[in-house]
């Protein structure tokens, strides 16, 4: 174990101390009415549900990205990040409250409801009216042999326990690095910095595991048809791309309220910068990788989900949604991507807290992105995917929508941090870390 | 060291001073108390990387990453530029590029292309981050004369340096030494220049000398091979690509199994199959009627399209359709032939999608001096060339020949123009089909040029004529 400096706590106020019970209903009265708004608006409960599963897969990927920042971070013993890695395990211990939040879209599905998932009823493949769909299954030959495979994974129960296993497997995880990290803030064990290197190893490959089931859950599965194995991977991109942003806004508000000052210093954010900077390469490559693949071998089952996305509709209309695609393009790559390029940008706390913001929003776009377009494919054409498709954004529903999931954020965030140390007190490498240097 | 080499080194010119240090921490201090006194010539040598020693020297930071950002972007712009040339050049007679046809692809596509122009921003960033380090760093160095102090030795194992030159223009030989010890330098050390015989062994050159002879020997060996005739067979460097297990077009499939029980690839032995009845190759769905055919849009019955023939095209879907499965594999050209075809119902105006301008009559003229002017003359009388020799023949009895029509003939006049639109595409009576040699759009500018040659009304013009003319003027 690397240790040199002795470490030593300076700043005067390391814990968001009383300020929590204050924040606390803020933070909810904004998620209340941000969302509650949204609902009034829409004034559909399908068109809410879609902006709703946009903005909690939003923020259920940034706070998996979080769990990973911790166990990769444990994984590879480093030094550097420790005085961050608090924040990171805050967020990662959000994932378990985030099932209450999945629960709106979880127990309709469960009661039979197929307005967000349409493979959640029998003949799932033909959308529309009751008396369509009984026309159809009617015909011999349906359902095809395709949907009853798919129904053995696809089908409500499974889906529902999957659900539960994935957010006690990764609340598990986060406790265990957010509860033997706090039990180290008392005893200053370094065992239990051990202990976690340890099991950060099989607990890297379960969360890859429930990280990649997980994310065909909650968003390939909206196109039941669709497959593409390079998703999960596109998924984790964006994933830790959004944590890293969200542990430097966080950081750099805590810090411009005088917690945690001389902990975190340049060197840091300089490291979360070029952290950021290589996911947007890496979300790019993956984006492109996952597009290329599908648009060179050109087969039909794949690149139906691309053309609503990119194509006119077949009435030769373009919809809207090509806007999104060239906004991610140009919003979620190559602008940031230049823009995070230089040292002395990368070292500019007021420069990193516009990107980090600049990045959410993108994260947010980049699932709506995602989600939104299958909804416009289900309320476009109730006979089958032949027909024309349109296009559904709704400032008045998305925008409350997503403020109200940002504030549900800052709740669940204060609500885990109470008024408990921003940086581990007493872990042995923080001494590595506050001498840190980029050369 | 000895006397002899001590006096050898002082009538050597001094480079610098080169002081020894203990620990990496007195070194960083050494370098920013030297920086501070206003040194700038003065380079820190240790083991191991040490934290902030750039700065304490005074050392600006690296130009790399700005070289290696207008490599990669270059790369980038040459990476595209390639493939655009390699794939849709075609702009000048001496790089003309390759834009070939390839199964129907798009000649350029930017997906396509993004992973080798990545691929090549990568390589040009990686090898200008390579040589643009051992450029700055005026690598590569075979010789320094810190080399030459024992002492230096260590510099790789645990003792820390600074050399102060003297091109430094604070140095002075005396009160450098005096400000290095109280540095807390351990040792001082002065570097002379190398003046060691700088020439490559005698021996060293003779054996580069023989090195670049015998490599040498295969080119001249492949350049002889070049112009000569060789009876044995090629090397096959690789055999399965040269003899590859595949069934050639247009074969029959070899019996797999015995004659008893016969396996082939296909129930009918073929090596490869027909396609599916209906299926039209990607471009050839001619839907516009009136403009492909010269038909009338929704008037190509069955039986118009059977008497417009052989020739359209559709008749192989149609002949199949009508004869069902009981005459299989029949060959379409051997069809009964229809007692008296039905007139379609030709097109009286041009297409349209066909501009009937100038520029349309200049090229039917071109095209129609081509083609058509052999037999039919320039002047659309029927006296061309091919057409007098060919009678001329005809009248001594050693050819048979049907005079070219005159197309100023009133009955051919009277002909709509869809019907001559067909009759270039797939002949009538002995002239033969065009639509092989001629496009679409090229067929309906002769027909706007047959048109215009009608208008006139021209008489034929013989040679005699034409000089008389002449004469007279």
């Amino acid at each position: 174990m690397h240790e040199v400096q002795p470490a030593k706590i300076t700043s005067p106020v390391v814990s968001l101390k009383d300020n929590y019970v204050r924040l606390i209903p803020i933070a909810l009265a904004v998620a209340a009415a941000g969302i509650g708004g949204a609902l009034l608006l829409s004034l559909d409960m399908q068109r809410f549900s879609y902006a709703y599963l946009t903005c909690f897969c939003t923020l259920m990927s940034l706070c998996l990205g979080g769990l990973f920042f911790v166990i990769v971070m444990h994984l590879t013993r480093a030094g550097w990040s420790v005085t961050v890695r608090r924040i990171a395990e805050i967020i990662a211990m959000c994932t378990l409250p985030m099932f209450i939040l999945y629960l709106p879209i979880l127990i309709p599905l469960m009661m039979g409801s197929d307005e967000v998932y349409i493979w959640n009823v029998e003949g799932w493949s033909i959308h529309g009216d009751e008396a369509h769909k009984q026309e159809v299954l009617a015909e011999a030959s349906y359902p095809p042999p395709i949907e009853e495979l798919k129904a053995m994974y696809l089908n409500r129960w499974f889906f529902g326990g999957r659900m539960i296993a994935y957010f006690l497997i990764w609340g598990a995880m986060a406790w265990f690095f957010l509860g033997n990290s706090l039990k180290q803030d008392q005893t200053g064990d370094k065992n239990l910095t051990a202990k976690m290197q340890k099991h950060s190893t099989w607990i890297m490959i379960v969360f890859a595991g429930t990280l990649v089931f997980s994310s065909f859950d909650f968003e390939m599965s909206l196109s039941p048809f669709w497959f593409s194995t390079m998703w999960p991977v596109y998924f984790f991109a964006g994933s830790m791309l959004s944590a890293l942003a969200a542990i430097t806004l966080i950081a750099i508000w805590l810090q411009r309220t005088g917690r945690v000052t001389d902990e975190i210093t340049v060197e840091h954010y300089h490291d979360l910068g070029k952290l950021m900077f290589s996911f947007v390469v890496f979300w790019g490559y993956i984006a492109f990788s996952q597009f290329m693949l599908i648009w060179y071998a050109n087969i039909p089952e794949e690149t139906f989900w691309y053309a609503w996305r990119i194509n006119p509709n077949s009435a030769g209309v373009m919809t809207g949604w090509q806007w999104f695609s060239l906004v991610l393009l140009f919003g979620h790559l190559l602008i940031p991507l230049l823009a995070l390029m230089a040292r002395t940008v990368r070292r500019s706390k007021n420069f990193l807290l516009y990107a980090a913001i600049y990045l959410l929003i993108m994260h947010w776009i980049d699932h709506y992105w995602i989600v939104m377009p299958q909804y416009s494919e289900i309320v476009s054409h109730p006979t089958g995917p032949a027909a024309g498709l349109t296009f559904h954004f709704n400032a008045l529903v998305d925008i409350p929508c997503a403020i109200g999931m940002a504030g549900v954020f800052v709740a669940l965030f204060c609500l885990i941090a109470r008024d408990r140390p921003l940086v581990p007190l007493k872990d042995p490498r923080l001494g590595e870390a506050l001498a840190h240097h980029n050369p | 060291m000895t006397e002899k080499q001590n006096q050898e080194m002082e009538d050597q010119k001094l480079l610098g001073l080169l002081a020894q240090f203990e620990d990496p921490v007195s070194l960083v201090h050494a370098c920013n108390e030297a920086r501070e006194s206003g040194y700038n010539k003065i380079d820190a040598f240790s083991p191991f990387p040490v934290h902030g020693i750039d700065p304490a020297l005074g050392i600006p930071r690296t130009i790399l990453p700005f070289f290696v950002l207008i490599i990669g972007l270059t790369g980038c712009a040459v990476g595209l530029g390639m493939q655009y040339y390699a794939n849709a050049g075609d702009w000048s007679d001496l790089f003309p590029g390759y834009n070939f046809m390839i199964s129907g692809k798009p000649f350029f596509s930017l997906p396509a292309n993004i992973p080798v122009t990545f691929e090549v921003v990568v390589l040009s960033s990686a090898i200008a981050t390579f040589l643009g380090m051992w450029a700055l760093n005026r690598l590569p160095r075979l010789a320094n004369p810190l080399h030459r102090i024992s002492r230096f030795k260590r510099v790789t194992n645990d003792k820390f340096f600074l050399l102060v030159e003297t091109k430094d223009p604070k140095f002075s030989r005396e009160e450098t030494e005096s400000q290095l010890n109280q540095w807390g330098a351990s040792v001082i050390e002065e570097v002379h220049e190398d003046l060691t015989d700088q020439q490559l062994p005698s021996w060293l050159q003779l054996v580069g000398l023989m090195t670049a002879l015998i490599l040498l020997i295969p080119p001249v060996l492949i350049f002889r091979a070049e112009g000569m005739t060789n009876r044995k067979p090629r090397l096959h460097v690789i055999p399965d690509m040269d003899w590859q297990e595949k069934y050639k077009t247009q074969t029959l499939a070899p019996n797999l199994g015995d004659e008893k029980h016969p396996v082939f690839l296909f129930v009918d032995g073929r090596a490869m199959q027909e396609p599916i009845p209906g299926t039209i190759a990607r471009g050839n769905l001619y839907t516009d009627s009136e403009y492909y055919r010269g038909i009338k849009s929704g008037t190509e019955s069955f039986a118009t399209l059977q008497s417009a023939g052989a020739r359209t095209g559709l008749q192989d879907d149609a002949s199949q359709d009508k004869s069902g499965q009981d005459k299989p594999d029949q060959d379409p050209t051997a069809d009964e032939k229809p007692a008296e075809p039905a007139e379609p119902d030709w097109v009286t105006q041009f297409p349209p999608n066909v501009n009937v301008d100038q520029a349309l009559l200049e090229r039917g003229q071109q095209r129609f001096n081509i083609y058509c002017s052999a037999c039919h003359g320039y002047a659309g009388n029927g006296d061309g060339l091919v057409n007098a020799r060919a009678m001329a023949l005809a009248a001594s009895g050693q050819a048979t020949w049907t005079t070219a029509k005159s197309l100023n003939d009133p009955e051919i006049i009277k002909n709509p123009v869809g019907r001559i639109f067909d009759t270039i595409s797939n002949g009538r009576g002995t002239m033969g089909p065009y639509k092989s040699q001629i496009p679409v759009e090229d067929r309906w500018a002769i027909v706007a040029y047959v048109r215009a040659l009608q208008g006139t009304g021209l008489q034929p013009v013989t040679v005699t004529q034409a000089d008389e003319e002449t004469v007279e003027k």
